[in-house]
């Protein structure tokens, strides 16, 4: 469609066309000094004749001296705000007594909204946070206020201090993405409409034809936009830049000014970390869970029980940069960084990535070879987020601190070994816990009492309901190990997600002829699976072999650590292996599986890392190159080479 | 749920609230819960708490103590220990109860010197040489910031003692609090000086909401860079002596603002 002229004068119409069509206009306005957005009825709250001056850590506004609506540069706020609210509801339980208890989505808030003045460095962030939220497991928050925002564009005509969109390839001109494109000049403003709902608002609008001049001139303003961005980052090969420097002197210089307080995570309009948080009443009857923005520069994003995978911020800064300008390439398919220079603007310690990031390619090393770019990978539909109420149909104590639940799966679908579920008591919280087996219509989860949810979870009896999300992440990979021998490699309650593996291999030796499982203990009363393990040791083409640290007297079995059962003659020539345990365990185990001729693409480990929402959605699981919920949590070795074992990851 | 039975082994979790040295107002943030005042005082036993009841049971033994205040004299140091005996477990209320409090910033100076130029007659005046927090004395096993504490924080915190979960009282910076509710950055926007990057998260980043810097009153955040923030205030122009100010106020004692203190000024 040629495009058309909407004089100044008129302006107010649009705000007015886009109200008619039963949208709430949220736009950009001034309030506290700075360009921020909320929602807009004329164009009288809009930034007219406001600019910006913006530095590193500094933002001011200015008086243009024109009466342009948007000639100012991207401030504090995003469109992530509405699109991916700070604070958000997902679901409220209420319990009934000794029943189910009864757990309910919230409703996201659909009403119709039109974004005004969205840059192309925004369309490019609103793309970026689709693949996120839309690409693997979609989270139908996100999908109903996406498709109830009516996108005009305003292409921009001046570049800002701290833009850099025309290195990162996001702008400054408007390709896809919006409904309606403005650019403006200073009598009025080019108009363009792109789909049909931003044709039919163009339809109540008293425009004239442009004309050619019009056009060329505001071709010739984008233009020069890209040629005087106030900063450049050269992106060339970023993701195996960062990922082969990973201890570049860099890193600890930025960490020394690094206040690791948040704000440049925080108005980046692509960062998706989130957290959950619970609010419930006294009484206990009662909770709501919440998702609330977070950070991977807290402390709390990288923790497990017994692990901080992340506790300096000098760890914390690379894991975002890396992430941002990395390993987001392997997980969603682009990189995480648009260009908008929001975080240098905000961040009060002055730091600028793009600096950042020219000092890094300084005395660089070679590069690390880097996972090809992948959208995320297709995932069953339904709300990942919202728990089902599950029953416990019995109880097992396999030790003083572990305990077997066995639940009523119902309609779970198919739980394959090596999978896990998140397992919740409202009100407590939830934790991801590895099937230990099941079939027939049940799924059994092996627990260790280590924190308040997994001691609620080990204190539930038959008949008592919990709340139950998954399966998630990937299985052992027993089809593709038939005909091998196979070593199931196991330490303390890592047994736990091997034993469904084992038991199917057992149960197939036509196709499993040889399975060797070696297991560590602390101790001897810290075995689990007692009778099982006897139970296997008789079976033909079946060993197993057990050792613990520590022995009390009497004890005759081996005692030392896993690694050494691996030793002289127990690996058979082309073995595959499936490890599982504390990850200096596994570290250990893999150099022995090597050193005894095993491949690294055959040996199979399962990580663990802080597995919040498990379904690809709240960041929390980063791993270098992967999300371990999603694209693990079981990894062929081979994949985690380069990082697995080093600090920060 | 066996996390909230009371360790006691009477019906409803025992309360006890203490106090050292400080105003008060913390543990009047349990009265200011007046919404949920009554379903906590159905879901506990309040035993011991001197604001609210002459009825008092100071011995205990409790589930869970509140203890308000800095250790400031014999008296309050012998307390302190005497109240850890009591409780399995012991909560520190409070800038004070958690960083020492203002009345902290005597430990910087010569509190003789500091007696004598206030009290007409000091020989009355019987103190320790500095005001320290309970950590400093006994095993504490949780805190919470602020002067005062956070009515919601306060709430949570009771509210998953008696769930048995853990308290969710993130330790981020006062930051992530402004830029959720979407407020502008003063010190970015206006050049205020601003200790939220620094400053333990709690408030809901109020003094930004009225476009003043945070001041600190929550301490340190975890790994905090307050050397960082210096170098910030000094480029816009603050003097160390300023900078060491800015530190040390409600939460000054606390370590990393007492080591940034102490590194810009006296």
């Amino acid at each position: 469609m040629a495009e058309v002229f909407l004089p100044r004068e008129a302006l107010g119409e649009l705000l007015g066309a886009l109200r008619a069509s039963g949208r709430a206009v949220i736009g950009p306005t001034v309030r506290d000094g700075a360009v921020v957005y909320d929602e807009v009825e004329s164009p009288r709250d809009l930034p007219v004749g406001w600019g910006d001056e913006q530095a590193p850590g500094r933002y001011r506004l200015r008086r243009r001296g024109d009466e342009r609506a948007f000639g100012y540069a991207v401030g504090p706020h995003s469109w992530k705000r509405f699109l991916f609210p700070a604070r958000e509801a997902l679901w409220r339980s209420e319990s009934a007594d000794g029943g189910v208890p009864r757990i309910e989505a919230a409703s996201p808030d659909a009403s119709p909204r039109a974004f005004l003045g969205v840059r192309a460095c925004e369309i490019a962030a609103m793309d970026v946070q689709d693949r996120v939220f839309l690409g693997g497991r979609a989270d139908p928050r996100y999908a109903t206020r996406r498709a109830a925002a009516l996108v005009v564009a305003v292409q921009c005509t001046e570049a800002g201090d701290l833009c850099f969109c025309a290195s990162t390839g996001t702008g400054p001109r408007v390709e896809g993405g919006a409904d309606l494109v403005l650019t403006e000049a200073d009598d009025g403003f080019l108009v363009d409409a792109r789909t049909d709902a931003g044709r039919a608002v163009l339809g109540a609008l008293p425009v004239v034809p442009a004309g050619p001049e019009r056009v060329a001139a505001a071709e010739a303003g984008v233009r020069a936009c890209a040629a005087g961005m106030g900063r450049s980052m050269d992106v060339r090969g970023l993701p195996g830049l960062l990922f082969g420097n990973l201890d570049h002197p860099r890193w600890e210089a930025v960490a020394e000014r690094c206040l690791s307080c948040g704000a440049c995570t925080s108005v980046c309009p692509t960062c998706f970390c989130s957290t959950t948080e619970t609010s419930s009443t006294v009484d206990g009857a009662r909770h709501e869970v919440l998702r609330v923005w977070d950070s991977c520069f807290g402390s709390e994003h990288a923790q497990i029980h017994g692990a901080d995978f992340r506790p300096t911020i000098g760890l914390r800064y690379r894991q975002w940069l890396t992430h941002k300008l990395g390993s987001w390439t392997a997980q969603f398919g682009v990189s995480g960084c648009v260009g908008c220079g929001r975080c240098v603007a905000w961040c009060p310690a002055e730091i600028d990535l793009t600096e950042e990031v020219a000092a890094l390619r300084e005395g660089a090393d070679p590069p690390a070879p880097v996972p090809a770019a992948a959208p995320p990978p297709p995932a069953p539909g339904g709300d990942p987020l919202l728990p089902h109420p599950a029953r416990v149909t019995a109880r097992r104590v396999e030790t003083p601190d572990v305990v077997t639940l066995t639940l009523d799966a119902g309609d779970l679908g198919d739980v394959l070994p090596g999978q896990f579920l998140m397992l919740g008591l409202p009100g407590i919280g939830e934790a991801p816990i590895s099937v230990s087996g099941g079939g027939g219509g049940v799924v059994e989860h092996t627990i260790r009492d280590v924190g308040a949810v997994t001691r609620a979870l080990c204190a539930l009896s038959p008949g008592d309901h919990l709340g139950v999300r998954g399966p998630f992440g990937t299985a052992w990979p027993l089809e593709a190990l038939r005909g091998r021998p196979v070593l199931a490699v196991a330490g303390g309650i890592g047994l736990a997600p091997l034993r469904g593996a084992i038991r199917a291999m057992l149960a197939a030796p036509a196709d499993f002829p040889d399975v060797r499982v070696f297991y560590g203990a602390r101790t001897p009363g810290d075995r689990l699976f007692l009778d099982e393990l006897d139970a296997w040791t008789g079976r033909p083409g079946a060993t197993v072999a057990v050792t613990v640290d520590h022995a009390p007297p009497g004890w005759d079995g081996h005692v030392g650590v896993v690694t050494r059962l691996l030793r002289g003659g127990a690996i058979p020539a082309g073995a595959a292996a499936l490890v599982c345990g504390p990850e200096t365990m596994m570290r250990y185990a893999v150099e022995a599986l090597r050193a005894g001729g095993v491949p690294e693409e055959d040996i199979f480990v399962s990580m663990e890392r802080n597995m919040r929402c498990a379904a690809g959605l709240c960041g929390r699981c980063q791993y270098a190159h992967w999300l371990v919920s999603r694209d693990g949590a079981v990894f062929p070795f081979a994949r985690l080479r380069e990082v697995f074992g080093r600090d920060g990851f | 749920m066996t996390a909230s039975e009371p360790e006691s082994g009477r019906g409803r979790p025992r309360l006890g609230v203490f106090k050292l040295a400080s105003c008060d107002g913390c543990q009047l943030t349990l009265l200011d819960c007046e919404d949920e005042l009554l379903a906590l005082a159905g879901a506990v036993e309040i035993v011991h708490f001197p604001e609210v009841s002459s009825r008092l049971a100071a011995e205990g033994p409790f589930d869970l103590v509140l203890l308000e205040g800095s250790v400031s004299t014999e008296e309050q140091r012998e307390l302190v220990h005497a109240v850890r005996a009591r409780t399995p477990r012991l909560v520190a209320i409070g800038a004070c109860a958690t960083a020492g409090g203002i009345q902290a910033l005597r430990n910087f100076a010569d509190h003789e010197e500091y007696v004598r130029a206030v009290y007409a007659r000091p020989e009355y005046v019987s103190t320790l040489a500095a005001a320290t927090p309970a950590s400093e004395h006994v095993r504490v096993d949780f805190e919470l910031r602020g002067c005062p504490i956070d009515r919601g924080q306060l709430l949570e915190l009771l509210v998953a003692t008696l769930l048995g979960r853990k308290p969710q009282v993130p330790d981020e910076s006062v930051c992530m609090e402004c830029k959720r509710r979407g407020q502008v950055c003063v010190m970015v926007a206006r050049g205020e000086p601003c200790l939220g990057p620094v400053t333990h998260a709690g408030c809901g980043a109020i003094c930004p909401a009225y476009a003043r810097g945070c001041y600190g009153c929550f301490g340190p955040k975890e790994s905090p860079n307050p050397s960082a923030l210096s170098a910030r205030l000094s480029r816009d122009g603050a003097s160390d002596d300023e900078i060491a100010r800015r530190f040390r106020v409600f939460t000054g004692w606390a370590g990393p603002f007492r080591e940034e203190s102490l590194r810009r000024g006296r």
